[in-house]
């Protein structure tokens, strides 16, 4: 059930439904980047584009009625007792995606639609077949796929497909190997829907969801070390080299440089809150940020003071820090929370 | 254009020595610049008409179809005949794609459009840039019974044929009263449009109802006619629910390859399910009605209507999925007392009291967003500028028509005499004598084996645990 693994996302302490949420489906402002970065669900940002809020707000109401979480306070859910028993055997149970964070990088949903078009029409034109149905009729994946398969056609492209294909698929646990194979579309072969597939491995329907998403995720790996692949060149234009924006990639060279923040964002033209809010973004998903060319010495002592009987920084309040600094602004507050966050 | 080249044309392009009942004469009058409406019985190659006349005539066919997954079935079907310039301009294409679409009308030859889409002004805009060939109105029937409280855009269809510059138009249908005839032409505005109507009647497709005495008794029934029957089958539900929940109870109950077929799934399913149905990998479909439309498989053998169809019409249209090879096959519909509720309470959801509709009209005035379904319709008349007491007429003449058109299915369902002969009185056609392969009388039982639709050894279904020989059998050739 879609429930098992958003039970998955909470924890003992009380997390903010709507954060996750956001997280899920993508949302790139820094405020669910940081909800992502403190609840540990980072990785999977983006990986449940397409749920409705709704569908998340009943589930939790469902997981509530269940015993498996509680609502502290409106909009903020934790385990039960229960619902740490059922979260510790569900770890157990259901399949764990391993490659999730590719979202961060990759249009993952555009390279399965493409992909699965591509397999289709090697598959075909490796048997002689041109009369077939397409498993897309969206024009756009089959200009595409058009295109890659002019360039690429021949009496090589289908041997190679298979040999790159076994190579991935023997990286992987049989089960795994046998799912993506069979979800395939091809030549005399419609391929197996996610239920069947779900009853015939006797795992519930969602996690076959999961599965193929996350084998969709693996093999996009597998190819970015393997791009002498056909299938890079489908692959290639959709995949960034950073999960941050460009726009807050070109704040972080400019402050990289030795910018002072007021002078970034004079010549950017962008106000100064925007120009926090890019290294913010930064900051949270490059652990490597350079913190300590913001945060002084000093500042660091003076909240490491403030919060030394608070190891959940997730309880940390921006007032506390006001009774001693007044002055500072929120951003060093938050700054310092994420170095916290990336380093302990 | 003679005969004889439309012939040559019908071989070189399709294959086919000869044209199917209706094609032919249809192809004719278009060809002549005539408007046509088309009632032409479900599995008589009605898309063949306006593929050819779009090979013949220059310019852009574009055909108004109701349902995004049955334009997304056609397009893959025009492809799979090796038609390439083909698209659906559907909603759930991205903006980019749609615009590129747009500003390259000229390179496609068939343009698959619902009449929202085809309403917003900038699709508008760009076919009227185009030459246009053919304008056809799929399904054409949906003007009439799903017009004026179900999908208000396809009243808009004949004005939106005049912007257009009022192109040869052709309306095909399977199923239409004289009623309904009428509603067609005059919403197109085309009342001098020639029409060429076929019988609804399919003489190969044995009529039956089982009424039973309850849902227990319907089940038992089901699981008894898909075991001991003929198939490929297909079972129709009016909820998706129901149609999962009775999918896995076949499979455990019967072994036989059975899947579940609606809306909710995810195009990839839909194509995997029908693909593998078309294939002979399943032999059961339990569906809504959202399967089918686009199907083309010639030996389903059976039909069965677990939940009643909302009008005779569309039972007309869903049975006419059956024996397409012209092989003797049956239509069924299990029913319960009481069963009629059901659609009763489907058509309530689209209807509203006066009372509801003044409120509705408020809503609109204070430009508050709609919130239901039937606000939404709603909202479209008042776009157009009409007032509560005209709206609340066409609510109500509506609800009564529905009540009719149920009433109408009712008699069929309970008939003790010749149910072919209620059907077609119903199309206002003549029925055929009455004989033991027409229909199920009272109290008789099936003639399966008389029919040849006794279903002999179930097939066993093996699956390849070795992903190995299974990728190569997709990649290799000899493999």
């Amino acid at each position: 059930m879609f429930a098992d693994y958003i039970l998955l996302l909470f924890a003992p302490t009380p997390r903010r439904a709507k954060g996750i949420f956001n997280v899920l489906r993508g949302r790139r402002t820094v405020s669910t980047l940081f909800a992502g970065l403190t609840y540990g669900c980072l990785d999977q940002l983006d990986s449940w584009h397409g749920v409705p809020l709704e569908t998340f707000l009943a589930t939790t109401t469902k997981l509530v009625t269940a015993g498996d979480l509680t609502s502290p306070e409106a909009g903020y859910y934790q385990l039960t007792a229960q619902g740490m028993v059922h979260q510790r055997a569900l770890k157990k149970e259901r399949y764990q995606p391993v490659a999730s964070v590719t979202f961060q990088t990759v249009a993952v949903r555009r390279f399965a639609a493409l992909s699965q078009l591509a397999l289709q029409v090697v598959s075909e034109a490796a048997h002689h077949e041109n009369r077939y149905y397409p498993v897309t009729t969206d024009p756009g994946v089959q200009a595409t796929v058009k295109a890659w398969f002019r360039r690429y056609r021949g009496p090589e492209l289908a041997p190679t497909i298979f040999a790159a294909l076994k190579a991935f698929l023997t990286t992987l646990p049989d089960e795994l190997a046998r799912i993506f194979v069979q979800s395939l579309t091809g030549y005399q072969f419609p391929g197996q829907t996610d239920a069947q597939l779900a009853a015939q491995f006797n795992r519930e329907p969602v996690e076959l969801l999961v599965i193929r998403r996350d084998l969709t995720c693996r093999w996009i790996v597998w190819l970015q070390h393997h791009p002498q692949d056909p299938l890079w060149a489908l692959l290639a234009p959709l995949v960034k080299a950073s999960p941050v924006s460009d726009s807050a990639q070109q704040t972080l060279q400019e402050f990289l440089r030795g910018g002072d923040l007021a002078a970034i964002a004079q010549r950017r033209k962008l106000k100064l809150s925007t120009v926090r809010e890019h290294l913010l973004e930064v900051a949270i998903l490059t652990p490597e940020f350079p913190f300590d060319q913001l945060l002084s010495p000093a500042l660091i002592t003076q909240l490491t003071t403030v919060f030394a009987d608070q190891p959940d920084l997730t309880s940390w309040r921006f007032d506390q820090v006001q009774r001693v600094a007044p002055q500072l602004d929120f951003f060093y507050f938050r700054l310092f929370q994420i170095m916290r966050c990336q380093h302990d | 254009m003679t005969n004889d080249e439309l012939y040559r044309l019908l071989r070189a392009k399709y294959g086919f020595t000869s044209f199917r009942p209706g094609q032919l004469e249809v192809i004719s009058k278009l060809l002549n610049g005539q408007d046509v409406l088309a009632v032409l019985p479900t599995g008589t190659g009605k898309s063949l008409i306006y593929q050819l006349v779009g090979s013949v005539v220059s310019g852009l066919v574009v055909v108004v179809s109701p349902l995004i997954s049955l334009m997304q079935d056609q397009v893959a079907r025009l492809n799979y005949q090796g038609e390439k310039r083909v698209a659906a301009l559907t909603s759930q294409l991205a903006f980019g794609v749609r615009q590129h679409l747009l500003n390259h009308l000229t390179s496609i030859k068939y343009l698959f459009v619902s009449p929202e889409m085809l309403s917003q002004p900038a699709v508008l805009t760009a076919l009227t840039t185009v030459p246009l060939a053919l304008f056809v109105v799929d399904e054409a029937h949906c003007i009439s019974t799903w017009g004026p409280d179900f999908r208000p855009d396809y009243q808009s269809l004949g004005q939106l044929r005049t912007t257009l510059g009022q192109p040869r138009t052709l309306m095909l249908t399977a199923t239409a009263t004289q009623h309904v005839r009428h509603d067609i032409v005059t919403q197109l505005g085309v009342p001098g449009a020639q029409q060429v109507l076929y019988s609804v009647n399919r003489p190969n497709i044995y009529l039956a109802v089982a009424t039973l005495s309850d849902e227990a008794a319907k089940r038992a029934r089901l699981q008894q006619l898909v075991t001991g029957v003929r198939g490929p089958a297909i079972v129709y539900f009016s909820s998706k629910r129901q149609t999962d929940l009775t999918a896995d109870w076949l499979r455990e109950q019967t072994g036989l390859r059975v899947a579940a077929y609606h809306a909710g799934l995810s195009a990839e399913d839909r194509f995997k399910i029908q693909q593998q149905f078309m294939a002979g990998d399943l032999d059961v479909i339990c569906a809504t009605s959202a399967f089918g439309m686009g199907i083309n498989k010639a030996d389903i053998r059976m039909v069965i209507h677990y939940h009643l169809p909302t009008t005779l019409a569309d039972y007309v249209q869903e049975i006419g999925r059956a024996g397409r090879d012209g092989e003797p096959s049956l239509a069924m519909i299990l029913y319960v007392a009481g069963d009629e509720n059901l659609v009763r309470n489907l058509n309530e959801l689209t209807a509203a009291s006066p009372n509801e509709i003044a409120l509705d009209f408020d809503r609109f005035t204070h430009k508050r967003e709609p919130a239901s379904e039937v606000s939404q319709v709603l909202q479209y008349y008042w776009q157009h500028g009409a007032d509560v007491a005209t709206v609340s007429q066409l609510f109500e003449k509506r609800a009564r028509a529905k009540e009719r058109e149920l009433q109408a299915l009712m008699a069929y369902v309970t008939s003790s005499t010749c149910r072919r002969a209620v059907m077609l009185t119903y199309f206002d056609e003549t029925a055929p004598q009455h004989d033991e392969r027409c229909c199920q009388l009272d109290g008789a039982p099936l003639p399966l084996a008389a029919l040849g639709l006794t279903r002999s050894a179930t097939p066993t279904v093996t699956t390849d645990t070795d992903w190995v020989k299974a990728l190569s059998r997709l990649f290799l050739l000899n493999s």
